[in-house]
């Protein structure tokens, strides 16, 4: 019978089939990474702390499109629309409601749960009328894009929802000059507030545990039985059917916790950056969240975060040369593709893994 | 149809078409289908390359909307439900193509139709007794795509006992296996078969068939042609002529 080991027991859910890494190895440097990205407050530079602070908000994106492409085998090219989707519908609710509220709590649910809507409207319309692959990968893309055209032209001054003017090109603004700004995260818990500028150390620790709540709350779902049944949608959507499950109701879940994610992310970016614009809904931004998670492994949530973080860096070091950083950024997919299509990420966890059960073998045998 | 004496004595009528019909473009690859498939019988389908079989399968399963008739499955009419609601009734399908998951492992192959059916404590045992009835044990913790092709059959036929059917459609499930492995799947079939699930097998191999001794339909261009003992519909002229003769 299968092998249990004592982490497993331990662990539970967040030890799996379905994510590498379930051994001591990997926990203890799962620990010391997070370790070592919450002390760069202590020695960076502000500026490196705020740029560190959007890679990792771009760790969710990459999180969202690894459940649904990687785990469900759904590639979305539009996962960035849920992103802005979230990112306006915070700015909104928070510039109309700040005034009155003092926080931004309500602002920061409705940003997660206006992408969710969305996304049950539309996943509804393309899963119960059983659009697949190219289709769904396509449609995603072109609504993406017609949000992003649509907000493009509200630069009209008759584009108000209440306080919030959404402002064409130059992204969501304030109706009035007697209106508030577009605030960072503030929450208000009773009595007290926690302010969370994005340009402080607070915000990077808050995006920092909330990446890491995500993704270990994430592992023990694709490692429990509905992670089953996404691989079973994702391997052969039409065998998975005749075993009595509602493959539509699946892949419309998966989707909805997929557009929350993301949701998430739009709403962290929106307040680390107080502000939000139309370029998100376009054909780069959707294309980058494919290449990040393509280039670290889509099959692994780790290494799908992983390939956000360090292409954004690359994508900051090369953003003085202009054009160029999308051009490497593409030879970079390009040659994963080639040498390891299943991402670096993937690849790289896998030749541990064996040289990891060859030191075993070799220590057994002696 | 040619005039076949029944030999088996019907129990009750489990799975029933009527004027079941599917048409592709021009062609009609079902035709006004009448079939019945008796509650605790293995029915085995023969005939020539596009007679409709795998079609008919498709269409008992879901996968293909039918252009004109009806579908019965113990007395409810599910013509127009989804296949997986025809699944929760207890029908079942091997596919022609191998249809197992070749990039996990035989437990996990067996883990996602098991979990539909069964609380997760008790999968391990299930799972152990379905690979050792069908000759997989110590298989488990194996890549699919490790498997030999016979394997792979063998797993693909568990995966679909997994959901403890009351109907099991089986298309060709010893295609490309060796003749110690057909007389195995005989075997599994049989056992399956005396544990009270109803089997309908669409087959070429006439060892096979002939194995399974069992009443027999013969189909031709998506009609029956001729129905009976297996024995009787092996001697039929007729069959011989459109099929059995070319072997």
């Amino acid at each position: 019978m299968r092998q249990h080991s004592v982490l497993d027991r331990y662990l539970g859910p967040l030890n799996g089939p379905h994510t590498m890494g379930r051994g001591v190895a990997f926990w203890v440097g799962f620990v010391v990474v997070v370790a070592v990205l919450a002390s760069f407050p202590e020695y960076m530079r502000r500026y490196d702390i705020i740029n560190l602070s959007n890679f990792l908000i771009s760790g969710f994106l990459a999180l969202s499109l690894s459940l649904i492409w990687g785990y469900c085998g759904v590639l979305s090219l539009g996962q960035a629309a849920f992103h802005g989707i979230g990112g306006y519908a915070y700015g909104i609710v928070a510039l109309n409601l700040f005034n009155a509220h003092g926080n931004t709590d309500i602002a920061f649910f409705a940003g997660i749960v206006v992408p969710v809507v969305f996304a049950a409207i539309i996943g509804g319309v393309m899963f119960f009328a059983r659009l697949r692959g190219v289709y769904i990968a396509i449609l995603m893309l072109v609504v993406s894009l017609l949000i992003g055209t649509f907000m493009r032209q509200t630069a009209d001054p008759s584009y108000t929802i209440g306080a919030a003017y959404l402002g064409g090109m130059n992204g969501l603004r304030p109706a009035s000059v007697d209106d508030p700004l577009l605030p960072s995260l503030i929450f208000g818990l009773g009595e007290t507030v926690i302010e969370l500028d994005g340009r402080r150390p607070a915000f990077f620790y808050f995006v920092l545990g909330l990446l890491v709540a995500v993704y270990l709350g994430l592992r023990c779902l694709v490692n429990s039985s509905y992670g089953y049944w996404l691989v079973g949608c994702r391997e052969d959507p039409n065998r998975t059917e005749t075993f009595g499950y509602d493959v539509r109701l699946i892949q419309l879940g998966v989707f909805c916790i997929a557009a929350a994610i993301a949701g998430l992310s739009g709403v962290l970016y929106t307040a680390w950056g107080t502000y939000i614009h139309p370029d998100g809904f376009g054909v780069a931004p959707n294309i980058l969240v494919v290449i990040w998670v393509a280039v670290g492994g889509r099959k692994d949530l780790g290494a799908a975060i992983a390939g956000a973080i360090v292409l954004e860096w690359v994508s900051l070091r090369l953003a003085a040369e202009g054009e160029i950083a999308f051009l490497v950024l593409g030879a970079i997919l390009v040659g994963v593709m080639l040498i390891a299509p299943n991402g670096l990420g993937i690849t790289i966890g896998d030749y541990i893994r064996r040289g990891h059960d060859r030191a075993i073998a070799w220590v057994r045998a002696r | 149809m040619s005039a076949l004496a029944e030999k088996s004595v019907p129990t009750g009528v489990i799975v029933e078409t009527r004027s079941l019909s599917k048409i592709f473009g021009g062609v009609r690859a079902v035709d006004g289908l009448d079939l019945s498939i008796q509650e605790g019988e293995i029915h085995c389908i023969i005939g020539p390359n596009g007679a409709g079989k795998s079609t008919l399968f498709k269409l008992l399963m879901g996968i293909e909307r039918p252009t004109a008739g009806a579908i019965v499955l113990d007395d409810h009419d599910i013509t127009h439900m989804a296949p997986h609601l025809r699944a929760r009734r207890g029908l079942a399908i091997k596919f022609q193509s191998m249809q197992v998951y070749q990039d996990l492992t035989v437990y996990q192959n067996l883990f996602i139709p098991l979990r539909r059916h069964h609380r997760p404590r008790e999968i391990p045992d299930r799972c152990a007794n379905l690979l050792t009835q069908l000759q997989l044990t110590d298989t488990e913790e194996r890549i699919v795509g490790d498997l030999s092709h016979g394997q792979q059959q063998w797993l693909a036929i568990g995966m679909s006992m997994a959901v403890d059917p009351k109907v099991l459609l089986l298309d060709e499930p010893t295609a490309g296996m060796s003749p110690e492995e057909t007389r195995q799947t005989a075997a599994i079939v049989r056992q399956l078969n005396e544990a009270g699930v109803t089997i309908a097998v669409i087959e070429h191999d006439m060892a096979f068939v002939r194995d399974l001794d069992t009443r027999t339909t013969v189909l031709h261009y998506g009609k029956v042609f001729a129905q009976g003992a297996f024995a009787d519909v092996e001697r039929d002229d007729d069959v011989h002529r459109i099929y059995l003769g070319k072997i």
